[in-house]
Order: structure tokens, then C-alpha cells, then sequence
């Protein structure tokens, strides 16, 4: 019996329901990334949001065709980036394409605030696509509870706050999107679904390099569902349209460009396209031939081409025509890949394995639904379920093997954590049942009540609570509200969790930092911006400035100056080269700098703050990553001292003394840190014979964090400078001479 | 742990040495060569009297490589067996070499137990340690002959790791000669037949058919308890099965929240499986139950035993992470 409200019937009323929960979930969702805009300023975070940042002001400037055809003489100095070619161009248009949208009506927001959010308004849009997706493989409960869960879920808000401008911010609706497609082109066998898969699998692909997860998937489902023999024209249609036009398209992007032809990453989709042709042949034969015969057809045919096929792949690979996995892939796959050939993908920190914490970290309960999850896929197994399953077991492998991972891994543990959660509430919120049961259970007892009475002629005593109906009806309730209230309760624990983790672990731009004294005030530490702006003000346009390879990206779009090496790492010997600079001895290090034209050298320091993700605790990296390119000259184990600790100051070993990194970190410390001076990183006493000849420091933050120092030209008498400096004498003692 | 001056020990080594110097050189070589024939990989054992005599005296034309070690069981020293298993390596390699180029290097070994006194005095409380004391006169001496120790790392800790600096430091190659182990040989291949043995026996009995959806659900939900609960960092990482505290007592959990042991994995793979056991119960065979109060009790008990076992978690990655402020029914 349903009761009209406003005039709306049942149903109308559940849809608006429907609409208003996830209004709702898109406003918690877009706020509870704005810890960081609300705490410092609307500002860029972190490093590859810089460069995104960069190029999308770029094409916001002088247009599509410039942008396209870009390259940018400032970065890779003296090599140069062809930008247009090696980038996703997916976020940068899309940003674009929105502010220009917005300039069209008169709305003249700042292309740093459509950047700055993008990825929480985007964040909106996936709770949507992901309600589809739940809808799509269960109910709307399902789809409902699945969005609430992105919507909050850390594992994808770590990559999505306001600020982090970066392909992962889109990235995540188009796979979630494309996703929801292609099952509903699966069940529809709709050719129009399966261009539309197509299309934003073509949007996916122009926004990041996550999209082969996509095209590998999809084949694999395809390629599942034929092993199960669940061939059928509906997969036929969806599976040719999408790789058909999912190809063409993808390929308009420059950075992607022929690879679908020929690397090894996409061999499985084209595999599979092969191989529906041949199952859909083959079942047109089945009408033809009679059964026995097509038995034995079948079997040697598949025989034949699985040896074909596999023996081609291996020629085909060995003779180098397709293109063998790439090292990511490699270490993808082989654990130790990494570690032993690759040190460049080794030393980031995103590249590290999971432990088990940061699934609790950035999943919380769902986690353990998405067990439950996969049990219930396993119940039913419609296609769209054996694609939840091979995407669960996928996505849990590379979560498992990579950290940053986990973000591939949060849509399908919320779709799940969504179906389970909705068959809990489907049984225990339907409160119809047992009322209908209470209710005989009354009628039965009043009937009985009667027949007592009849046979002992009594009038009815005072009853007892438990024999009333109203406490039957709730004995019998009870579980259930039990159930529902445990499960409300976790549902509380959960958006706790999300929102203290958002606040507390990933609302930091990293560009600003905040730090608390003992009395609990608030600090803001700077020094980054303060370098950067200084380098912008004080030095000529095209000075050029070497540091590490993460600061390259904040280099460029900050202070607006050339760089050596940065975040893009594709030129390993680049990047060698100025780790042989940082790591060699002063005079070493001048030459080379010298042969590369720097002007100015910039380090990250932690030692007076205590913050520990210096460029001395990158150090051995860097050692690591130049002794892999200069192998003579360079031993890691230099430098360890005696005691085979990595140690700086007065105990460390001579060659880690005599290096440049150690030398621009520490020079002049002791003077600020006073005599019983600490390293607050290393917790080891400073060096106090700091010399520096060939460079002059030029500029140094507030909190010592950047340190900046001039290449020093040569010498006006032709003299070295270490006899310049001894012939000038100590320039900080001459004062106490008079 | 406290580190002592290496430098310091060294000097009062001389020292002590420089009172018993006096004897030949040939006698040393031969003295610490017979003790290292006894030996089945040519590793002296040596004892306070003949480390003085033989190996820290100033002058001679052969080199030691000795460790300080403690491997009696009493001690519990891990390292100690490991580096022991290594140097046995490279020497009983070194032994069996047939081109030694005549250089004379002696591998050696000075317990705890024979040279109590003398640790004690030098406070060496840091073990193991490898110590090289080049040759300081003959053809091969050194240019700078004063003794050195060899930085225990990951690397120099294994066999061939050691063997390849040693021959850079004595720049003749020394081949490490590792044992073939073969009681894992024989474990993989024992593992490898009774898997087999498990598929025929599976492939004879069991149709896959109707088994099928049932134990590719039960291995897919496995694989993703396993890879869920940070096994693939432990395959990477290779921590530890268990932590220690100070007194000895074992500890299941690692209290840093990007570190954890072996035994973490299992707990908390087990945890989820339980969860997620919960709620699957309570979907499926929950409603089937008859009877009320049956019914009523079942319901609890799968409620209680999730409630605990998710505060169970909570408590640990409370645990592991100090600053987490959301507690439930656990500490």
C-alpha cells in the first residue's frame, strides 16, 4: 500500500529520493576535498600538477595548434622537450575547454581556480558513473551505496583533493565510466553503447598512461566469457565496435601513436579481436556442419592457432617487430625487475609495494566487503559479474605490487562493498515479512487466548509484558534492527575514518607546509615558494638552474627558469649526469657544471626543520641512479663510513665529505646551529670545516629548506679559485681582525 | 646500539700485540695453517694466545681475514651463524683453489667463548665483525698494512658478495664455494610431486564441472585476501616471520605503519575472511533458519563475531599508527 505524498506516486518518489541522495553524496564529495584550499590557499600541489599546470596556462595562451606542435627549449637543457608529443593531453583540454566555457559566459574565473578544482568537480561525476555502474550490476541500493563509498573512499581522494591537478583526477571517472558501458554494451549487444565505450575509452586514453589497463581488461573479459563458452552475438557487437573504433581513436593521440600496433601491452586486445572472429565463424559453421564432425573441427582448429598464434608472438617479440614490455610493465610483473635493473623507478616512493596498513589506511572497511563482494558475484556470474570478478583479482594484484595502485583498485572495492552492503540491507531493512508474521503470531495467540478461556470459563488475567503483542512484535524484530544498526554503525566508523584521513594525510599541497609548536600555533612554512620566487626575481630569464629531478616540474612553473632534469625522467643519462655533479667533489662538479652551462644549483635541505624528505636522504639514490651510467669513478660504498653508516658531518667517509651535495647542504651550518649544532634529520652533529670554493651561495630560505648558490665564473686572473679564496682569506673571519 | 671507537681498539690491539712479537715469521704462518688444516673449511679457530701472537703482530708477509663472532647457542647471536656460513664459504673456496697466485691469506675465526677477556676489555659489544689484517712485508704486502674492517652489508653478507670484495681488496679473484642445499632440492621437488600427484588425484575423482564455479570462487577469493593483506610486500621485502621485544617476548605486529612481519599477513588475511564469512552468513544463511529463537541467536552470534573482529583490526591499526583518534569496541 503506498501513500501518495505532494501527489507523487511510490515510485516518482523513489526517484527523487534517488536524485536528492546523490545531490547529496556529489556535495560531500566535491567538500571533503577542500581541506586544502580551506587550510592554505587555492593553490597547485605536489610536483606533476606544476607541469599540467604549466602546459594548461599554455594552451590557454596562444591556443590548440601551438600547444600542439610545442617544444619547450627550457626544460631537459641543453635537449629540449617536444612537449606536444610526450604528454596526455586529456586534463589540459579538458580544463581548457571549461574555462573557455566559462569565459564564454561571462564568467571570468582564474585558469589556476578551474585547475586547482577540477578534480573535486570530477570527483562528482565519478560517484555518478559509479552509481551507474552499481545500478548497472545490481540495483540502484547497490549503485547508491557504491557511490556513497567513492565518494569519500582516501584511496581515491589521496589523488583527487582539491590543487592535485594531475591525470588521476580525471582518469578515474573515464575508466569508472567507460566501464559502465561496456557492460551495458554487453548486455544490450548495443553497437551505439559500444561506440560510446569507445569513444570515452578514447578520453581515457588522452588522459593518462592508465588506460592499458582498460584495454587489457576488457579483452580479458571477452576472452573469459568465450572460454566459458558464453560466446553470443551481443559480446560479438560490443567487443568489435569498441576495439575497432577504441583503436582508431586512440591512436590520434600523439604520445600513443602506432604503439597498438605493435607493443606487447596491447597484443591481448588484438589477440582477442582475432579470436571473436574466429568464434563467431566458427559458430556460423555449427550451423552448417553436423555436431560430430564440428567437434573435431573445433578441437584442431584451436589447437592449430593457439600454436600459431603464441609461436608468432614469440617470434614476433624476439624479432623485435613488436616491442617487448617496457620496464614499468617488467616490474609490474616481476618484483625484483625493478629493484635490480631500474633504480630511477625503484627510488620513487609511489612505486613501492602495499603493506597491509594502507589498504586499511585508504579502504577501511571495505576491504573486507570486497571478499564478500566477489561471493556474490560468484552466486549469480552474469557477464557482468565475471568482469567485477576479473577486475577485483587484477586490480588486488597491482595494488599489492605498487602503492599508487590502490587508486585502480577503489572504484571496483566500492562497487562490490556496494553489492554486499545492499543484499545485507535488502534482507534486513525489508521489515514486511516479519510484520506480516507478528501479526499472525498475534492472531494465533488471541485465537488460543479464546479457547483457554472458553474451556476455564475464567475472565483473562492480567497479562505479562512478554505476552503482549507489541513486545512480540519486537522479539521478533530485534535481529534485524540489531543487524541494521551494527551496520549503520560501521557506515558512522567509515565516513569518520575518510574524513580524518582526507584532513590529516592528504590535505597537504607539499608545496606550503604547516607545522604546530608545542603551544599549538600554527606555522606555515614557505620556503619553497620563497626560493622559487626569488630565483624568479633576481635572475636573468635564462639562467639555468640544476637540482634534482623533483624539483624540475616546481623549477619551471614557479620561478619560471630553465632546468636540467625533471619529473618527466625519460633521459636516464641526463639525469645521471647531474647526480655525478651532486655526488662528485667541488672540482669535478665545477667542470661539469660548467660544460653545461649552469648558472645557479639548488638543494633541498632538512636539517633545521627536521624534514626528512631532503635531497640528503635522496643522496643514495641519486649515487645509486649515476652509478648506473658512469660505473667507473663511482662506488656507492664510498659513501658509507668505516662503520658502514651512511653518515654526514665529522664521522662520515671522505668521499661523502668531499661531495657537493654534502658541501651546499652544510656549508655555513654550524654558524646558525651554533657550536653543540644538531642535524635534526640525522641526528648527527654537523660537519665544521665546510669549505666552498667554486660556488657562492646566493640565496638561502627563511628555514633553510632551499639553499641556492651561484656557479662561480671564472677566475678575472685565470687563477683557480681554491688559490683566489686562499689569497683572499676567510671572508667571514677578516671581521675579527681589526 | 653503542658503537665503540674502531681506532681505539685497534691501538690497544698493537699494543697488547707489540709485548709478544718476537716470533718468526715462518712459525706464525705454519702455526695458524695447521690450526686451519684442522678445519674442514680451513677456518682457524683461533684463541686469544694465537690472534696476539699470530694475527695482530706487526710485522708479517701473509694476511688474515678473522671474525669476531659468538656462535655458541647461548649467545642467540642470528648474524653471527650467517656471516660464519658466509666466510666458511670463501674459504673452503679459497682452500680448494688451485691457482693462489702464492699469496698466503688465512681465514680465521675467534670466538667469544676462547677470548672472553679480551672482548671484554676492548668493549666490543658489536658482533659479528670481519677484520682483514694484510700482510705488511714479502712481495704482497700492502701499502698500507694497517688492519681494516670489511662493512657488513646486505651484499657483503652473502657468500659471494664477501668473496667479490675480498678480491678486490687482495686483487686475486677468491671464489666463494657455496654448499648445494640439498634438502631444498629435494623439499621442491617433493612439493612439486605431491602437487602433481593432487592434480591427477583431482583431475580422477573430482568432476571440475559441477565443482567448477565453487572452487574458482573459494581461489579467487584467496588470491584476493592474499593480495590484499600486503603479501606481495612481504614477497618484496622479505621481513621478518615475527618481531622480538628487548625481554625476549615475541610481538605479532610491527609497530610502524609502512613496516610489517611476516605473521601480519596471516593474522590479517584471517580477519577479513572472517568479516567477510560474516556477512555472507548473514545474506545467505541467516534467512533459511526456521525457527525464531534459533534464528534470533544465530543472528547475534554472526553479528557479535564481526563487530569483534573488525574492532580486533581497528585496535591494531590503532596500534600501528598512534594517531588514529576512532576506537571501537577494543582498545
Amino acid at each position: 500500500m503506498a501513500y501518495k505524498v505532494f501527489g507523487l506516486t511510490a515510485s516518482d518518489q523513489t526517484s527523487l529520493l534517488r536524485i536528492a541522495i546523490l545531490g547529496l553524496i556529489s556535495i560531500v564529495a566535491v567538500g571533503s576535498r577542500l581541506y586544502s584550499v580551506i587550510r592554505f590557499e587555492s593553490v597547485i600541489h605536489e610536483f606533476d600538477p606544476w607541469f599540467n599546470y604549466r602546459t594548461t596556462r599554455y594552451l590557454v595562451d596562444n591556443g590548440f595548434d601551438k600547444f600542439w606542435n610545442w617544444f619547450d627549449e627550457t626544460a631537459w637543457y641543453p635537449l629540449g622537450r617536444v612537449v606536444g608529443g610526450t604528454l596526455y593531453p586529456g586534463i589540459m583540454v579538458t580544463s581548457a575547454t571549461i574555462y573557455n566555457a566559462l569565459h564564454l559566459v561571462n564568467i571570468p574565473v582564474d585558469i589556476r581556480n578551474v585547475c586547482v578544482f577540477l578534480a573535486p568537480a570530477f570527483s562528482a561525476l565519478t560517484a555518478l558513473a559509479t552509481y551507474q555502474l552499481g545500478k548497472e550490476v545490481k540495483n540502484a541500493t547497490a549503485g547508491l551505496l557504491a557511490a556513497a563509498f567513492i565518494g569519500v573512499a582516501p584511496g581515491y581522494i589521496s589523488r583527487s583533493v582539491a590543487g592535485s591537478y594531475d591525470n588521476e583526477g580525471i582518469a578515474i571517472f573515464l575508466l569508472v565510466f567507460t566501464f559502465f558501458l561496456w557492460l551495458r554494451s554487453v548486455r544490450l549487444g548495443s553497437a551505439l553503447y559500444g561506440a560510446l565505450t569507445a569513444i570515452f575509452y578514447f578520453y581515457m586514453v588522452s588522459a593518462w598512461g592508465g588506460y592499458v589497463f582498460i584495454i587489457n581488461l576488457i579483452p580479458l573479459h571477452v576472452f573469459a566469457l568465450l572460454v566459458m563458452g558464453r560466446y553470443s552475438n551481443r559480446l560479438y557487437v560490443a567487443y568489435s565496435t569498441f576495439y575497432v573504433i577504441g583503436t582508431l581513436a586512440s591512436m590520434q593521440i600523439p604520445f600513443v601513436g602506432f604503439q597498438p600496433t605493435f607493443t606487447s601491452e596491447h597484443m591481448a586486445a588484438l589477440g582477442t579481436f582475432g579470436l571473436i572472429q574466429l568464434v563467431a565463424f566458427a559458430s556460423y559453421v555449427r550451423t552448417l556442419v553436423p555436431s560430430d564432425q564440428f567437434r573435431v573441427l573445433i578441437r584442431l582448429s584451436i589447437l592449430g592457432l593457439f600454436v600459431v598464434g603464441f609461436g608468432g608472438l614469440v617470434l614476433l617479440t624476439m624479432t623485435k617487430v613488436i616491442a617487448p614490455w617496457t620496464g614499468r610493465f617488467y616490474s609490474l610483473w616481476d618484483t625484483a625487475y625493478a629493484k635490480v635493473h631500474i633504480p630511477i623507478i625503484a627510488s620513487v616512493s609511489e612505486h613501492q609495494p602495499t603493506a597491509w596498513p594502507n589498504f586499511f589506511f585508504d579502504l577501511n572497511m571495505l576491504i573486507w566487503l570486497l571478499p564478500a563482494g566477489i561471493y556474490f558475484s560468484f552466486r549469480e556470474l552474469s557477464d557482468n559479474h565475471v568482469f567485477l570478478i576479473l577486475y577485483s583479482l587484477f586490480a588486488a594484484y597491482f595494488a599489492g605490487v605498487m602503492v599508487r595502485l590502490i587508486l585502480t583498485l577503489t572504484p571496483i572495492v566500492c562497487v562490490m562493498a556496494g553489492v554486499a552492503m545492499a543484499n545485507v540491507f535488502e534482507i534486513y531493512l525489508d521489515f514486511s515479512k516479519t510484520k506480516s508474521k507478528a501479526e499472525a503470531v498475534k492472531a494465533e495467540d488471541s485465537v488460543m487466548e479464546k479457547k483457554e478461556r472458553e474451556i476455564q470459563g475464567e475472565l483473562p488475567a492480567a497479562k505479562t509484558i512478554y505476552e503482549t503483542a507489541g513486545f512480540k512484535r519486537f522479539y521478533a524484530l530485534f535481529p534485524q534492527i540489531v543487524v541494521v544498526a551494527n551496520f549503520l554503525y560501521f557506515l558512522c566508523m567509515f565516513q569518520l575514518h575518510c574524513s580524518w584521513i582526507t584532513s590529516s594525510a592528504y590535505s597537504s599541497p607539499s608545496v606550503v607546509l604547516a607545522s604546530r609548536g608545542p603551544d599549538g600555533s600554527h606555522h606555515i612554512i614557505d620556503d619553497f615558494r620563497e626560493a622559487y620566487y626569488w630565483l624568479q626575481m633576481n635572475t636573468k630569464p635564462d639562467a639555468k638552474v640544476l637540482s634534482w629531478w623533483d624539483y624540475g616540474y616546481q623549477l619551471a612553473g614557479m620561478a619560471d627558469r630553465t632546468t636540467l632534469v625533471d619529473n618527466n625522467t625519460w633521459n636516464n643519462t641526463h639525469i645521471a649526469t647531474v647526480g655525478k655533479i651532486l655526488a662528485s667533489d667541488e672540482d669535478t662538479a665545477y667542470e661539469l657544471a660548467r660544460h653545461l652551462d649552469v648558472d645557479y644549483v639548488l638543494v633541498v635541505f632538512g636539517g633545521m626543520l627536521g624534514y626528512s624528505g631532503d635531497d640528503i636522504n635522496k643522496f643514495l639514490w641519486m649515487i645509486r641512479i649515476a652509478q648506473g651510467v658512469y660505473p667507473d669513478g663511482f662506488k656507492e660504498e664510498d659513501f658509507y663510513n668505516a662503520a658502514g653508516e651512511y653518515a654526514i658531518g665529522d664521522t662520515a667517509s671522505p668521499t661523502m665529505r668531499r661531495s657537493l651535495m654534502h658541501k651546499l647542504c652544510y656549508y655555513r651550518f654550524h654558524e646558525v646551529m651554533g657550536p653543540q649544532g644538531f642535524d635534526r634529520v640525522r641526528k648527527q652533529k654537523l660537519p665544521r670545516d665546510v669549505t666552498l670554493d667554486n660556488f657562492e651561495e646566493a640565496y638561502t630560505t627563511e628555514n633553510w629548506m632551499v639553499r641556492i648558490y651561484r656557479v662561480k665564473d671564472l677566475d678575472n686572473y685565470g687563477r683557480s679559485h681554491h688559490a683566489a679564496s686562499a689569497f683572499e682569506g676567510p671572508r667571514f673571519k677578516n671581521d675579527f681582525v681589526f | 646500539m653503542m658503537r665503540f671507537s674502531f681506532r681505539l681498539l685497534l691501538q690497544a690491539l698493537v699494543v697488547l700485540a707489540v709485548a709478544l712479537v718476537g716470533i718468526g715469521n715462518g712459525q706464525s704462518l705454519q702455526a695458524l695453517q695447521k690450526k686451519a688444516n684442522k678445519d674442514k673449511d680451513g677456518l682457524a679457530r683461533l684463541d686469544i694466545n694465537l690472534f696476539m701472537k699470530h694475527v695482530v703482530s706487526e710485522t708479517k708477509d701473509y694476511s688474515v681475514v678473522v671474525q669476531l663472532t659468538a656462535l655458541s647457542p647461548k649467545y642467540k647471536c642470528g648474524p653471527c651463524k650467517s656471516i660464519d656460513a658466509s666466510l666458511r664459504a670463501v674459504s673452503r673456496g679459497w682452500k680448494n683453489q688451485a691457482n693462489k697466485n702464492g699469496r698466503d691469506i688465512v681465514f680465521a675465526s675467534l670466538d667469544v667463548e676462547d677470548g672472553e677477556e679480551m672482548f671484554q676489555q676492548m668493549k666490543i659489544d658489536n658482533i659479528p665483525r670481519v677484520m682483514i689484517f694484510p700482510a705488511s712485508k714479502g712481495p704482497h704486502a700492502f701499502a698500507n698494512p694497517s688492519p681494516r674492517e670489511m662493512s657488513l652489508s646486505q651484499r657483503t653478507s652473502s657468500a659471494l658478495g664477501m668473496a667479490s670484495k675480498l678480491s678486490d681488496l687482495f686483487g686475486i679473484e677468491i671464489k666463494a664455494q657455496v654448499p648445494v642445499d640439498y634438502a631444498k632440492y629435494l623439499m621442491n621437488a617433493a612439493s612439486a610431486a605431491a602437487a602433481l600427484y593432487a592434480l591427477y588425484l583431482v583431475y580422477k575423482h573430482i568432476n571440475l564441472r559441477t565443482l567448477g564455479r565453487n572452487v574458482w570462487a573459494i581461489a579467487s577469493i584467496l588470491f584476493v585476501l592474499l593480495m590484499t593483506s600486503g603479501f606481495m610486500w612481504n614477497r618484496i621485502n622479505s621481513p621478518p616471520y615475527m618481531g622480538q621485544t628487548r625481554s625476549g617476548d615475541v610481538i605479532l605486529f610491527a609497530p610502524v605503519n609502512n613496516q610489517q612481519y611476516g605473521v601480519e599477513t596471516q593474522v590479517v588475511a584471517v580477519s577479513y575472511a572472517v568479516c567477510a564469512m560474516c556477512v555472507v552468513a548473514l545474506v545467505r544463511h541467516v534467512p533459511k533458519i526456521q525457527n525464531t529463537d534459533q534464528r534470533t541467536f544465530v543472528t547475534f552470534m554472526f553479528v557479535v563475531a564481526l563487530v569483534m573482529t573488525f574492532s580486533y583490526l581497528n585496535s591494531v591499526f590503532r596500534m600501528k599508527m598512534p594517531a588514529y583518534p576512532f576506537r571501537m569496541l577494543l582498545p
